[in-house]
């Protein structure tokens, strides 16, 4: 690996722009690794060793990882981290990094379109299961509620995640 | 009767509405009275817009936020994933740059986010608001001698800095466990009680990973509790614990039968008397022989009786 | 009409590389009253200096400017060398181009040559004003106050007395010892950490030059270097010590327990006891917190009689007593009493502490089985709970595996952001000393990185290493409780990057060092300032450690910062030195950079003298009236009395009202005001 000060200028400045603004705090003791489920299962770019690509400047090297999308936004690395880095935002903010390149698994754009077209996330019709258990059949959720669903189309159109072309 | 904006995330309303059902049984006779927040969206969840854009993520939030400003009220979630997207969101907007231009937004749809509303999460609520004793007041049933592991789940742990309410050790929680104990069941210690169960991003982006996690949460839980069922206070937990046991054992991985999972206003709700039908429907797992447990005569406290 | 020389300094690039220094003497020269203005690479050099002095010598200059760094460290040198050639040294005066301008304004060239530009003007104004001043004198009190009995106070007081100074060493805990009383061995050697203490601790006591006085606290100090008067409070130990001969009667029959503070609390001892076996003096206490008047003997009550024999009824410590030692009947008063001494200088050498294990909520405080590294050190030494054997608190089992982490509390933001800098080495060496003694325990130590600076000390590592001693390199994360008190580690293998759980007997947190808390109190009595990570701060990082801002008081040992043993015994007889010098010249000089009140002015309103930080006002009379007066010696020259006068009877030398005017004058007119 080449040491290249442009790469890892770049790598830095792009994990700040997306919200990890930490990332210059991270000293690479170890704690937050410690902790993740996420390296514990054996995502092998989370917390540091993520920071520690991402200070060698190798932010396009590692943009096909998946490990970022095991992520459980648990923050308990946040927690234990002794220098305020927030891991957690680092891990994110390269998400959003791959996000916007498109680096993304498909299974992913599934809960992006229910977001956009019902406000769920998740989303499966309830009248049935709401029936059976004694509520009215239509939540008071904005799953049937066409105000606030244009209203989180007008709040997704209006940023980047409107431009990505998913909707 | 306190008021409270009853924010009901995905999940519960559309996966498992014998939960919201089982929150709206067993509030009011608390004293807590649930107040819809008509249109309310997804948190949005981590896998969503957190995950491409920070502002927009803080915008959904905040409409959210703002459907109980509206009516002067603080929020209570069910899902702690909700719980912890809508205060982090909360903690961003602290941030008076973040702020404009997320207002900026919000002004598009007419809405202005002022952070006038607290996130709680509804154990926070059964807990500090409500309080053991008036839980104690409310049972019907006296759950002595029934064995619950619990669950907190990760997002009303960590990161404790952005959180109104916060365990006083978030590495020793102890909220859930007194809610179960208000029950007169007892809450054994077990060595993985913080550890992840492995929902959420890690399931959908790796299956087995996630499994791998789960398994030695159980095995713990298993081994070192030999707990009658388990009680979270997470939404998503539950439908891990509920979904991923019958895996497990199905494999062959684990050489006991799936444990009952419950939410823990499921629990509390079949304490006082509700009806299963209604606010313990919804499993993989068969639950009815431990509802019966549950609900059996000889658990009726008297002077409710 | 002065005749001002200003000596414009390059500072190699230090100045010269942001600054027009040209620029800047061409300039200077242009000012009202220069005559010579010059440039040079190095003022502070032999050179430079010599320019200055030859100008004064040749009768062309009488007043100095140098535009250089800060006066801090370089006033000093250029005033000794304008004396020597001939010239009243506070005809000096100092423009810092460096600090206020070449160095902050980096990235604009022109700025800061603009700026040098003014702060010359400001000197030069201000030097067209200066009027010689004489130094004055006054005779020193030849003794000094160590305070802090640990192994830094102590090297302080055996060095002071040898060189035949009166020593006060005052300590606050029963014994003198410190933290260094309390260890088993020490790094690098090995050698007994009572073996090489003790007989320091005796030599001390016994030393015709010291007077050591434990259990006793400095109340108030006033006065001033060479001459400060101080307050000592002997806290009431409620055992005679003309008569206690050190028996531990009294601490055998007494009932009342508490936690042994010396054992880190990991035992307990009575509330009459004394402090360790090997305790210099070896005195009995009572600890009243803890003592619970057996027999209704509570100090000062008369004892009740028994009924039948009518024998009056005492305490069991009272009975134990073979020396008679103990009268509870004795009204003695909880407060002790104050022992008031006069000093020349004072050494401040009251160490530290170690951070309690329950900061750290992810390291499972609640277990028993987590300790922090000064419990295992009591519970390695032969005096200590266990007698020395490895023994896990909630059991008395032997651990099969033992855990070391590092880092707890220190670079750590939540807590404390510096290195605590010797945790590294005593980990490494209660490691080694285990797995000499227990070659079959499995040791697993985890760093952020192994810090081992120190003469001999990489090899006790590497050593360590060959002994079987495993490493990783990773902070642990937590600690999760598992069934039979045992803890799971989760750690983290930065190597692999792969994390690490298993299941372990023993933690031991290697916990911040941080001040006692009491430090602050003791700081408001003496004057002492902090420094970013809380220590007391010294007079300069590099060239003044041992000094503080108040001249007289010194530093030594860890609560200047944390440091090893070698480091506190070298610090501490630096500290001794230092302290030494006002002492063995018999007479300290008083700047005369002081306030004076001019009689005549002074109303008698008497504003001024609650103001003084220094206490150094007072009101006399003065033909007949009242006025206010001015203790030269304890003045410091700060000015709060000078601005604060309603009558402008207050002068401050060497920051004269037309000398300020003139520099505010040159300020504010870009540096162009040419009149007064
Ligand atoms: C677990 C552990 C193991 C260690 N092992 C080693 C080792 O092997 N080798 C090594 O070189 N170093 C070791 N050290 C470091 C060593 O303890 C210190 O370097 C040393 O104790 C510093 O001495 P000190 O005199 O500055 O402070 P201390 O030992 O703290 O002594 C200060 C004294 O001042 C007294 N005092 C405090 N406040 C006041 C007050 N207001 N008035 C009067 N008296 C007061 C205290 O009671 C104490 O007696 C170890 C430290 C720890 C925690
Ligand atoms: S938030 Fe993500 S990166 Fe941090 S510990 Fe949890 S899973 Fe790991
Ligand atoms: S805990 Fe913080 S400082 Fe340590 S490696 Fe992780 S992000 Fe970096």
């Amino acid at each position: 690996m080449l040491v290249e000060q442009k790469k890892i200028d770049e790598a830095v400045a792009t994990i700040i722009g997306f919200g990890g603004t930490g990332i210059l705090n991270c000293v690479q003791c170890g704690a937050c690794s410690a902790v993740c489920p996420g390296v514990k299962a054996g995502f092998p770019l989370l917390c540091r060793n993520l920071i520690r690509s991402l200070l060698n400047g190798q932010l396009e090297e590692i943009i096909e990882d998946s490990s970022s999308w095991g992520c459980q936004a648990c923050n308990r690395c946040t927690e234990v981290c002794p220098q305020g880095v927030r891991p957690q935002e680092v891990v994110f903010a390269f998400r959003r990094y791959q996000a916007n390149e498109l680096a993304f698994s498909t299974s992913a754009v599934t809960s992006q379109m229910n977001l956009y077209e019902t406000g769920h996330a998740v989303f499966t019709d309830p009248k049935e299961l709401r029936r059976q258990v004694g509520l009215p059949e239509v939540p008071p959720t904005s799953a049937f509620n066409k105000q606030a669903q244009e209203e989180i189309q007008a709040l997704i159109d209006n940023g980047p995640m409107g431009e990505l072309g998913l909707f | 009767m306190e008021k409270i904006g009853l924010y009901l995330g995905c999940n519960i309303p559309l996966k498992a509405p014998d939960i919201e059902q089982s929150i709206r049984q067993i509030l009011p006779p608390l004293g807590v009275e649930p107040v819809d927040l008509e249109g309310a969206a997804c948190c949005p969840a981590w896998g969503t817009a957190p995950s491409f854009d920070l502002d927009t993520w803080c915008a959904v939030s905040s409409r959210n936020i703002t459907l109980a400003e509206e009516q002067g009220l603080d929020i209570m979630t069910g899902c702690n994933s909700c719980f912890g997207v809508l205060s982090e969101a909360k903690h961003f907007m602290e941030d008076g740059e973040r702020r404009r231009t997320v207002n900026q937004k919000l002004a598009k749809i007419n809405r202005s986010f002022e952070g006038t509303s607290d996130i709680y999460h509804i154990a926070h609520v059964l807990h500090k608001k409500v309080g053991m004793e008036k839980i104690r007041e409310g049972l019907k049933f006296d759950l002595g001698g029934l064995k619950i592991a619990v669950q907190t789940g990760c997002h009303s742990l960590w990161p404790s800095d952005v959180y109104a309410v916060k365990e006083e050790n978030p590495y020793q929680p102890t909220i859930l466990k007194d809610l179960c104990e208000a029950t007169g069941a007892e809450v054994p210690h077990y060595s993985r009680l913080g550890a992840c169960c492995g929902m959420g991003g890690m399931r959908s982006t790796d299956m087995e990973k996630s499994l791998k996690l789960f398994k030695e949460k159980l095995v713990s839980i298993k081994e070192e509790t030999d707990a009658d069922m388990i009680v979270t206070t997470c939404s998503s937990c539950f439908l891990q614990f509920d979904m991923s046991q019958p895996i497990l054992r199905e494999r062959g991985e684990i050489d006991f039968e799936p444990l009952p999972t419950f939410y823990y206003t499921q629990l509390l709700a079949l304490a006082m008397g509700c009806d299963p039908s209604q606010v313990a429907a919804l499993s993989q797992i068969d639950r009815s022989a431990i509802i019966a447990r549950i609900q059996d005569e000889q658990r009726l406290i008297k002077e409710v009786a | 009409m002065a005749k001002v020389g200003v000596y414009v300094c390059h500072c190699g690039s230090n100045i010269a590389g942001v600054i027009d220094v040209s620029a800047v003497r061409d300039y200077a020269e242009t000012l009202p009253d220069v005559v010579i203005a010059r440039k040079d690479l190095f003022m502070c050099s032999d050179s430079g200096q010599e320019m200055v002095k030859q100008d004064v010598r040749d009768g062309l200059v009488d007043r100095v400017v140098v535009a250089a760094c800060t006066p801090r460290t370089h006033e000093p040198i250029f005033r000794a060398a304008i004396e020597k050639a001939g010239l009243n040294k506070y005809l000096f005066e100092m423009a810092n181009i460096r600090d206020q301008a070449s160095w902050v304004h980096g990235h604009d060239h022109e700025g800061a040559t603009e700026k040098a530009k003014l702060v010359v003007a400001s000197a030069v104004g201000k030097a067209r004003h200066l009027e010689p001043l004489e130094d004055k004198f006054v005779d020193v009190t030849d003794a000094a106050l160590v305070i802090g009995g640990g192994i830094g106070g102590i090297s302080a007081a055996l060095e002071l007395a040898n060189m035949g100074h009166k020593t006060f060493l005052v300590e606050k805990t029963p014994s003198i010892g410190g933290v260094m009383a309390q260890l088993d061995k020490t790094f690098p050697t090995n050698d007994c950490s009572a073996c090489i203490l003790t007989p320091m601790m005796v030599d001390a006591y016994n030393h015709p030059n010291i007077e050591t006085l434990t259990y006793s606290e400095v109340d108030d100090v006033s006065g001033y270097i060479g001459n400060f008067s101080v307050k000592i409070r002997r806290k009431q130990a409620y055992v005679d010590w003309d008569k206690c001969t050190g028996c531990g009667d009294c601490a055998a029959k007494c009932p009342a327990k508490t936690p042994d503070e010396f054992n880190a609390g990991l035992s307990d001892r009575r509330a009459a006891f004394i402090m360790f076996p090997q305790a210099v003096p070896k005195k009995a206490v009572i600890d009243m917190d803890a003592c619970i008047n057996c027999g209704g003997r509570e100090i000062g009550s008369e004892p009740k009689l028994n009924k039948k024999t009518g024998a009056p009824i005492l305490a069991p410590c009272e009975k134990a007593c073979p020396a008679d030692a103990i009268n509870r009947s004795l009204p003695l008063d909880p407060g002790g009493r104050i022992k008031e001494v006069e000093v020349g200088s004072i050494v401040v050498a009251t160490g530290y502490q170690v951070m309690d294990k329950g900061w750290f909520k992810e390291m499972a405080p609640d277990s028993p089985n987590v300790i922090t590294a000064l419990q295992l050190e009591r519970i390695i030494s032969a005096t200590g709970p266990t007698e020395g054997k490895l023994l896990r608190p909630s059991d008395n089992q032997k651990p099969k595996t033992i855990t070391f982490v590092s880092c707890m509390g220190s670079r750590d933001a939540n807590f404390h952001t510096y290195c605590s800098r010797f945790c590294c080495m005593y980990m490494i060496k209660q490691a080694r000393l285990l797995k000499e003694k227990y070659p079959e325990l499995v040791i697993n130590m985890h760093f952020i990185d192994v810090r081992t600076a120190g003469k001999d000390y990489d090899e006790y590592y590497t050593g360590a290493r060959r002994m079987g001693i495993n490493f990783f390199k990773g902070k642990v994360g937590g600690l999760e409780m598992l069934p039979e008190d045992k803890l799971r580690v989760l750690a983290y293998d930065m190597e692999s990057a792969e994390s690490i759980e298993y299941a372990s007997d023993l933690v031991v947190l290697a916990t911040a060092v941080e001040l006692p808390e009491d430090a602050q109190g003791l700081a408001q009595k003496l004057g002492l300032q902090f420094c970013g990570s809380n220590f007391f701060r010294e007079l300069h990082p590099k060239l003044g450690p041992v000094e503080t801002s108040t001249e007289g008081l010194f530093l030594a040992g860890c609560c200047q910062g944390p440091k090893d043993i070698p480091d506190t015994v070298s610090q501490a007889k630096g500290a001794a030195a230092a302290a030494a010098v006002p002492l063995a010249q018999g007479r300290v000089k008083i700047e005369p950079i002081i306030s004076e009140i001019i009689p005549e002015n002074c109303s008698g309103c008497g504003i001024c003298v609650p103001l003084c930080p220094y206490d150094a006002i007072a009101m006399s009379e003065w033909a007949g009236t009242a006025r206010a007066a001015i203790e030269m010696s304890a003045c410091k020259g700060c000015g709060v009395c000078t601005s604060a006068c309603p009558s402008g009877a207050i002068v401050l030398h060497g920051y004269e009202e037309d000398q300020i005017f003139a520099q505010i004058a040159a300020l504010t007119s870009g540096g162009r005001n040419h009149a007064g």
